[in-house]
């Protein structure tokens, strides 16, 4: 991947260090949106392996930029992932992270969830917390949380794409309607050491310039989160933490 | 639910010399006549003092077709005390003990409230 270009500053990378996503809103054409239509819900490892979706979708310059920032030279295209798809009501999914994911300070692994059909907010868009990246979190525990002050629907127009850093909050938010919303959900690996090799002015590593604190966090916890998000930047950095 | 049989009583004699009784009044009797349940709210505040203002939150209704809802950004207290003075009575407060002081590690978003009020 030495031809990807990273797309991101210093700036945008503490940006994300902070938020735990980037979203790059209707960056796929609707040409390639349409090809999606018919892709059974379930397993999508052939279709996300293709040729087509790799050539239109992984390497898009936006998409792959991101992860070139965040992740380094020679990271891992994806070659496989899932459809989830939703059409009757429901009442949504409750707050979960993924597998095992969340504790830790680093940039391993970016989940993205790609939207071939706009989404709204009756569709049951998929909700994140921004800033929840590392919790690790047991969801049988927390399953009876509710609204979350500062959560996000991402209520989004077609070819939408989010990376999250995996370990993110989420989950299918409530559905009021009967229209199909569709997410095609996949991830990019690290290969290779950190190292600030993202787009920079100087050579001279700059401090993390804090966040805002986000608002569902409490006072020792926007403490706890400027020194998690110093840690994340210092490894991302390559500097010894 | 006396006082509300009661309620319904008055308003239907008023009612009564103007127009005959409906099904819709029979259907609000039988609602008068109902078991007062149980609503359950939680309310995550950030700190275990009631005047604190809130994170997140979960209401629990019985009473409501089960449905699913949209997600809301508007709060439905500011503070718990806010949530006691409009008849909310705490069952739960929470216990610092359980929430763990590590580090920089966390793994909650508040401290936990849980609420009832029987309607």
């Amino acid at each position: 991947m030495t031809d990807v270009k990273p797309t991101m500053t210093d700036s945008d990378v503490m940006d994300f260090i902070a938020q735990g996503y980037v979203l790059l809103e209707g960056i796929i054409g609707e040409d390639f949106n349409s090809q999606c239509d018919a892709l059974p819900k379930g397993n999508a490892n052939a279709f996300i392996s293709s040729d087509v979706f790799k050539k239109e979708l992984l390497l898009h310059p936006k998409l792959a930029g991101v992860a070139r920032s965040l992740l380094g030279e020679n990271f891992r295209v994806p070659d496989g992932g899932h459809h989830h798809v939703y059409e009757a009501p429901h009442y949504g999914q409750t707050w979960h992270s993924d597998g095992l994911s969340g504790s830790g300070y680093d940039v391993t692994t970016l989940q993205c969830y790609y939207y071939p059909k706009a989404v709204e907010i009756e569709d049951g868009p998929t909700m994140i917390l921004p800033g929840s990246h590392c919790r690790a979190v047991d969801r049988e525990a927390i399953a009876h949380y509710g609204d979350v002050l500062g959560q996000v629907s991402l209520t989004v127009p077609a070819g939408t794409v989010a990376l999250t850093r995996y370990g993110i909050w989420h989950k299918a938010g409530p559905k009021t309607n009967d229209q199909k919303r569709s997410m095609i959900k996949f991830s990019y690996y690290r290969a290779s050491s950190p190292i600030r090799d993202w787009q920079i002015d100087s050579k001279e590593i700059p401090e993390y310039k804090n966040r805002a604190r986000l608002p569902y966090v409490t006072e020792v916890e926007s403490y706890r989160d400027r020194v998690r998000r110093e840690r994340t930047w210092n490894w991302l950095c390559g500097v010894n933490t | 639910m006396k006082e509300a049989v009661e309620r319904w009583i008055d308003a239907q004699k008023k009612k009564l010399r103007k127009e005959p009784v409906t099904s819709e009044d029979l259907d609000a009797l039988m609602n008068c006549l109902q078991e007062p349940r149980q609503h359950v709210l939680y309310l995550y505040s950030k700190s275990t003092n009631m005047r604190s203002p809130i994170a997140s939150w979960s209401h629990c209704d019985p009473t409501k077709p089960q449905e699913p809802t949209l997600p809301s950004q508007e709060l439905p207290y500011a503070s718990v005390l806010e949530a006691m003075a409009d008849g909310w009575r705490v069952v739960q407060f929470p216990i610092s003990k359980l929430y763990r002081y590590e580090e920089v590690d966390n793994d909650y978003l508040g401290f936990e409230f849980v609420l009832e009020k029987w309607i």
